[in-house]
């Protein structure tokens, strides 16, 4: 027994250098792919095209803080870019601040915000959080068109070019392209050190038993705020950047449940629950995206095209697409038993001989 | 406010209201009988309403009879939808799932009515789209009475089934504890299936109410589903009672705020009494014992 | 084993009250459990020993009365709370984590000690060990990586009372630890129980399985319509006649 076991061992460890190795080139060739994009991009709107999808990659990990950790679904995530992207606006023109440092703060300022939100929406769970994530980005929604004073209301909101005038578009997109691919890294970053603490394991905890969790000592309450408010701020962070590219706000498309969709789909689709995960789903919703958009111009068609992902990944593909993968690549994994059940006597024979083996070390 | 301003103001609250508590009560069947939140009631209640605005169209009959077509379609569109796709989620995050799949069921239907009429906004003109009647002093126009004579005749026919009708007695077990209606050997499973057709009816009846008295265009269910799903939250999740009074409490408020502050600004009345709900009672003002902490 | 009062106080309620709708699940119930002991809560279905209990570790809000550990007041204090101070539940139908590891599981347990404890990693070299250990002492170490939802209910039981160890408490509440259980990992059960006791954890047990009850416990509670109705030791509870009235209707 021992020696068929510490064999099968032997292969597993075998088994998972190959596939860190194999994970590790894909990483590497991802990372060039990504970096060499903008010498690669043909015209200025496939890079264009590029910067978008790496907004909806950085808006797609924001969500996914509490998405991911916490199982809790947004609809309305939204609010946080739509308010990150005003914030940033309007602390340039009203407040006069250097656009990089108007970013920063306007993020801070709507984490802060964050906070009386997160205490109402995160009181409710499951049907009820996520009709109050959709009431709060409709709120906004009318807020914003009403309040013309300060937003601009329906006619929009023109926000101030960073880098100037003189400096030729393809150059913004490939400038805005590195900025968001950074906010995506460092936001990624962040997920990942959260995944790895006992924080993070609170987290995952309450996303599969949120009352056992608590019953076991995790403070799921505040863990829930917190990662809410880091959410909050990343979303918030994305949003400004965008802003700061676009250069133009309109209520419609700043609170929009569409967008906040696109947030929620792309991270199941890549795999809610992995680091990549949104990453993977906004390349693949974003591509087809911009493309139904570019074939079907006008017409609401994408909607369609958009809603079909939507429902086959909810029936078909719940868990996403990393984690079928990594699936699939598990089945390659040479195992040495199943997992069987045991009987009680044998699970009683073998705690017997533990206690014996104990009994002799004594 | 001077005082036939204020009593118009109170009417036209009660008939929006009334309007308001249909709708509310069918997204509340969806979730009593399968805890389903169902974003896409109120995209299915303006394709009603471009069903109404079609048919007036194209055969010049008053857009009320479209309702002969509509509402068994609808029921059994429903019921399909139940038995076919709600029925294939995992119970363990059915709530959450569901959201997404009825959202995607929303969007889709909101691109096929853009895709096949086109974004341009939608009016239905009648012989009587202008006449009014006096209701106690206040003008009131009569599309909006027919309206509310439509939704309260068919709440009044809900109410019917619900506590006089077999069905509705096996429907209100399935509701309050399917587990037990399963022992006393109730069909939850078609029951539910029924309930989410009932539920799509209601959405076909609103729908062509609001043709009779809107303009209408693909994108308008998201101006209903917040206010819908306030107002569930509000009344009690579960509770169809629950939600019919917080309707009727929050279209008089809205109404009466919409001669001060504006339309737009009105339909906050919905959202901050929903936060005010979150943070005082989650679990809803009205619905007693019935509605759900979820 | 150990004979004669502890000088602890443990877990006490006065007067706790909780009502659904018309019902009153408990009734002004005044309780007070045996430090160092192994006290069971037993009682004809519908006693309102599973609400008691819940209203115990914070699930639930009482209307009224209160609830104090070791002479600290908890009444109405959050589950979080309750295990922070010392008391881990199991529940009736067996929790776990079913899409985690079950060592997983295990590293939920670990007591939390200020902000940078909670950022540092989670599979560090000490929780692992100790939660090895424990997963060894309860016999489903070899199980360390397969998922919880994969393994068997006996499995599961066993690995939510090692999970509820890992936070280390000094009082155990189980509610109806023999519920769906075999004969042979009921034997199992309740030497872990005896051996944890000699260590020096108070037991706590709702259940209905007598035989377990009344070898297994020093201290007895007998619960009819919302309150206690007798308390002792197993041999004087099986002889009194209110117990046997309660049960019986007699």
């Amino acid at each position: 027994m021992p020696s068929a076991s510490s064999h099968a061992a032997d292969r597993r460890t075998g088994f998972d250098r190959a596939l860190l190795g194999g994970k590790a080139v894909l990483l590497v060739a991802a990372a060039t792919l990504v970096l060499a994009f903008p010498r690669m991009a043909p015209d200025a709107f496939i890079l264009s095209v590029g910067v978008v999808i790496a907004s909806y990659a950085a808006l797609a990990v924001g969500w996914n803080f509490v998405g991911g950790f916490t199982g809790y679904i947004s609809l309305g995530h939204a609010a946080y870019s739509g308010l990150g992207g005003y914030a940033t606006a309007l602390l340039i023109i009203d407040g006069g601040l250097n656009p990089w440092v108007a970013l920063g703060v306007g993020a801070l300022g709507v984490a802060l915000v964050a906070v009386p939100i997160g205490v109402a929406s995160l009181r409710v769970r499951g049907a009820s959080f996520v009709i109050v994530s959709i009431a709060m980005v409709l709120i906004l929604l009318l807020v914003s068109q009403s309040w013309s004073e300060v937003t601009g209301g329906s006619s929009g909101l023109r926000v101030p070019r960073p880098f100037g005038e003189d400096v030729l578009r393809p150059e913004q997109h490939e400038r805005f392209f590195y900025l968001h691919v950074a906010l995506v890294v460092v936001a990624l970053l962040v997920w990942w050190a959260i995944d790895r603490s006992r924080f993070g394991m609170g987290l995952k905890a309450i996303r599969e038993d949120e009352d056992k969790a608590q019953s076991l000592g995790v403070p799921t309450f505040r863990y829930k705020l917190v990662v809410f408010v880091i959410s909050a701020f990343f979303t918030a962070l994305a949003g400004g950047l965008y802003a700061l590219w676009f250069g133009y706000l309109d209520p419609i498309f700043q609170f929009s449940i569409l967008i906040g969709s696109y947030m929620v789909l792309m991270s199941l689709l890549g795999g809610i629950r992995s680091l990549l995960g949104p990453v993977v789903g906004a390349v693949i919703v974003g591509y087809a995206l911009e493309y139904f958009k570019n074939q079907y111009g006008d017409t609401q068609f994408h909607l369609v095209a958009l809603g079909l992902l939507l429902g086959v990944v909810v029936l078909f593909m719940p868990d996403g697409v990393l984690p079928a993968i990594g699936s699939l690549v598990n089945r390659f994994r040479p195992t040495a038993a199943s997992i069987r059940e045991e009987s009680a006597a044998e699970l009683l024979e073998r705690s017997e001989e533990t206690r014996q083996a104990e009994e002799v070390h004594r | 406010m001077s005082g036939p301003l204020l009593l118009q103001s109170i009417i036209l609250g009660l008939l929006l209201g009334g309007l308001y508590a249909l709708l509310a009560a069918g997204l509340t069947l969806y979730f009593g009988v399968m805890r389903v939140v169902m974003i896409a009631h109120s995209a299915f209640l303006i394709l009603a309403a471009y069903l109404a605005w079609y048919f007036h169209r194209e055969t010049g009959i008053d857009p009320l009879f479209s309702l002969v077509i509509t509402v068994p379609l609808f029921f059994v569109t429903g019921v399909a939808m139940q038995r076919l796709l709600l029925s294939r989620l995992r119970p363990a995050t059915l709530t959450m799932m569901s959201v997404l799949l009825t959202f995607a069921i929303a969007l889709t239907i909101e691109g096929m009515l853009g895709y096949v009429f086109s974004g341009t906004q939608r009016r239905i003109q009648l012989g009587y789209s202008g006449s009014n009647f006096e209701v106690f002093g206040a003008n009131i126009a009569a599309v909006k009475l027919i309206a509310f004579g439509l939704a309260a005749l068919a709440l009044l026919g809900l109410y019917l089934v619900m506590k006089k009708t077999r069905f509705g007695q096996a429907l209100r077990a399935t509701i309050q504890h399917p587990e037990a209606a399963r022992l006393l050997g109730i069909n939850t499973d078609r029951i539910a299936g029924y309930g989410f057709g009932i539920g799509l009816a209601t959405a076909a009846i609103g729908g062509t109410a609001l043709s009779l008295d809107s303009t209408i265009y693909p994108s308008l269910h998201w101006h209903w589903i917040g206010p819908l799903m306030a107002i569930i939250v509000i009344g009690g999740l579960g509770s169809i009672p629950g939600a019919a009074i917080a309707a009727m409490v929050l279209g008089v408020s809205q109404s009466l705020l919409q001669v001060p502050m504006g339309t737009t600004w009105a339909q906050t009345v919905f959202y901050l009494a929903l936060f005010a709900t979150l943070m005082i009672r989650p679990q809803g003002f009205f619905g007693g014992r019935l509605a759900q902490r979820f | 084993m150990s004979s004669g009062s502890s000088s602890l106080r443990s877990l006490e309620t006065e007067g706790l009250t909780k009502s659904f709708g018309g019902v009153r699940a408990v009734d002004g119930a005044s309780v007070a459990f045996q430090d160092g002991r192994i006290n069971a809560l037993i009682g004809p279905n519908g006693s309102g020993k599973t609400t008691f209990f819940n209203c115990v570790t914070g699930m639930i809000r009482a209307d009224a009365g209160r609830v104090s550990y070791r002479g600290k007041d908890v009444t109405g204090a959050a589950p979080h709370r309750i295990a922070a101070a010392g008391i881990g539940r199991s529940f009736q139908l067996c929790r776990i984590f079913p899409r985690m590891t079950v060592l997983d599981n295990m590293l939920v347990g670990v007591r939390p000690q200020g902000v940078v404890h909670r950022l540092r990693s989670s599979r560090n070299g000490d929780d692992i060990s100790r939660a090895r250990a424990l997963l060894a002492r309860v016999g489903i170490d070899h199980l360390e990586r397969s998922e919880a939802r994969d393994i068997s209910y006996g499995q599961q039981k066993l690995l939510e009372l090692a999970g509820v160890l890992m936070t280390d408490p000094d009082t155990i509440m189980l509610d109806e630890p023999a519920g769906g259980v075999n004969p042979a990992l009921l034997g199992r059960l309740g030497t872990l129980v005896r051996e944890l006791n000699a260590e020096g954890r108070t037991f706590i047990i709702v259940e209905h399985n007598m035989e377990m009850v009344m070898s297994l416990s020093h201290h007895v509670v007998v619960f009819d319509r919302g309150a206690p109705i007798a308390e002792g030791d197993p041999a004087t509870i099986q002889n009194d006649p209110r117990v046997l009235e309660a049960y019986l209707g007699v």
